[in-house]
């Protein structure tokens, strides 16, 4: 554990040590498996289809008996009642005070409802990760937000509140403006998708404000992979002259985890509050070494009012084979996550994953931040169609930019690309989820 | 490290709150304002109850 206490949001649960963690967990589980049993009609159904009920949870082993949910599920109880969240619901409908919903980026979105309790849940999740990020209440915090129904920073300006700092919502702002009131303000912190967050420096610099001269001096990142691929984090941190912290959460599952001012290349996951089990994907075999990637299923422990048990995420992790000098004995996934279950596709029969094209595109300097991949067929063949920008003042060294680019392309993924150029910013951009890679091929 | 805080009596204080939060609503007659303001009150004391009132049987 490192000496200086105050680096911890809750010392005690953050240094817990394993064995008694996972005592914790497996006592969380059976509670959050008992309450789900007794108040969601679709759990008890599910349950009770599988053999099981309360009590049958009596340690880790027992755990993996219990089936898992997916998205899919997720979106069929939508049309059952109660309007317009179905019977996952755990609690009465007068007790839900918030709706979110996700993003749609994989198909019709999912209605999350929550009750004040769990609001404050989502709160405290988001203060753990703040407050590993180095945010205290002398932190003037700016969010340049939609503030719409998607969750992603409002639990991140709840959070910030309950931390003591001072939070500027940035909504209805345009980048130009929301850069200004930055400066104006003097604030130290932001928070925004990596997208948004080089978005803003390139705005800014437009404006003619080095983002570095603003005096931001940590940024959170959430939504995207990018603060977890060490070209972007770096092409970020440069741009800002901040430090870049990612932090992993879902709508329908919560803020489970967190990079800290250790900046060790991986996340923690806030195993007091989540079960994380990484699953592979052949086998359905549970992973417990380092180093394996499988697809994670996580359990919210303490999420009531829609209880998320056993979550298919789809998301790709694997545990890191090293510790953080932080003190935590909160275990570690190693480079976030590093891609979708669903998004790994096999391109010429090699199995290919977007974020390792990002890894190479954003290592290039004289490239834009933006991309877009496009994967069609050509009869029996597969194409990739990788589209990039120059930034001005390259363009003559376009021949030897394209031969690093399709070098380090086939070294880091195995495949051939056909290259576009397209003129500087002349690629979509966008806000919140970037939909860069797109799968053309008819399935 | 986590011997030098008193989980047991800080459990016992916050088991207060939740006691004293609850007898409230039983004598609030009913009161919006009582049973809402009651109702954010009760779910910090769930907040508590999580990062402290959880962990101490394990420290």
């Amino acid at each position: 554990m490192a000496e200086d206490q105050s680096i911890y949001w809750n010392p005690i649960l953050e240094t817990l040590p394993r064995e008694k963690l996972r005592q914790l967990q497996v006592r969380k589980f059976k509670r959050i498996f008992d309450w789900a049993y007794n108040n969601s009609p679709f759990y008890k159904k599910l349950y009770q289809d599988a053999g099981l009920e309360p009590g049958d949870i009596k340690t880790y082993g027992d755990i993996i008996k219990v089936p898992k949910i997916d998205k899919g599920m997720l979106r069929e109880v939508q049309s059952r009642p109660p309007f317009p969240y179905g019977d996952m619901l755990a609690v009465p409908l007068q007790q839900v005070t918030e709706f979110r919903q996700t993003s749609g980026t994989t198909g019709t979105p999912v209605y999350q409802a929550d009750t004040w309790q769990d609001w404050e849940w989502w709160a405290e999740c988001w203060a753990y990760i703040l407050y590993a990020q180095g945010y205290r209440d002398t932190d003037r915090v700016f969010i340049p937000f939609g503030y719409n129904i998607f969750v992603a920073f409002w639990a991140g300006h709840y959070a910030a509140e309950k931390l003591g700092c001072e939070v500027v919502p940035g909504g209805v702002l345009d980048t130009e403006a929301r850069i200004l009131k930055m400066q104006e303000l003097k604030c130290t912190a932001f928070m925004a998708t990596p997208t948004y967050v080089l978005g803003m420096a390139d705005t800014a610099r437009k404006i003619g404000i080095d983002p570095k001269t603003i005096g931001i001096k940590r940024i959170t990142c959430a939504g995207e992979p990018g603060a977890s691929i060490p070209a972007t984090k770096k092409r970020i941190e440069n741009a800002w002259g901040a430090k870049v912290y990612d932090h992993i959460g879902a709508t329908e599952i919560g803020a489970w985890s967190y990079m800290c001012t250790f900046q060790s290349k991986g996340l923690h996951v806030n195993e007091a509050f989540f079960l994380v089990e990484i699953e592979d994907v052949e086998t359905g075999e549970i992973i417990d070494q380092p180093g394996r990637d499988g697809k994670m299923i996580i359990t919210a422990f303490d999420r009531m009012g829609k209880p998320c048990i056993r979550f298919d995420s789809k998301d790709v992790i694997r545990w890191a084979d090293y510790t953080c000098d932080c003190g935590r004995t909160f275990r570690i996934i190693d480079g976030g996550v590093v891609g979708r279950a669903d998004d790994i596709t096999k391109v010429k029969g090699v199995l290919l994953a977007p974020t390792a094209i990002e890894e190479v595109v954003r290592s290039l300097g004289e490239l834009s931040d933006e991309y877009e991949v496009i994967v069609i067929k050509k009869g029996d063949i597969d194409d990739i169609l990788l589209k990039i920008e120059i930034r001005p003042g390259f363009e003559k060294q376009e021949a030897d930019i394209l031969n690093r680019l399709k070098d380090q392309l086939r070294i880091k993924t195995n495949l051939g690309y056909k290259i576009e150029i397209h003129p500087y910013e002349s690629l979509p951009r966008y806000a919140l989820k970037a939909k860069r890679f797109k799968d053309l091929r008819p399935h | 490290m986590t011997g030098e805080y008193n989980l047991a009596e800080m459990d016992k204080q916050i088991r207060k709150i939740r006691e004293a939060a609850e007898e409230l609503l039983k004598i609030g007659g009913g009161i919006e304002a009582v049973k809402k303001n009651l109702a954010r009150l009760l779910a910090s004391t769930k907040m508590l109850e999580l990062n402290i009132s959880d962990a101490k049987e394990f420290v």
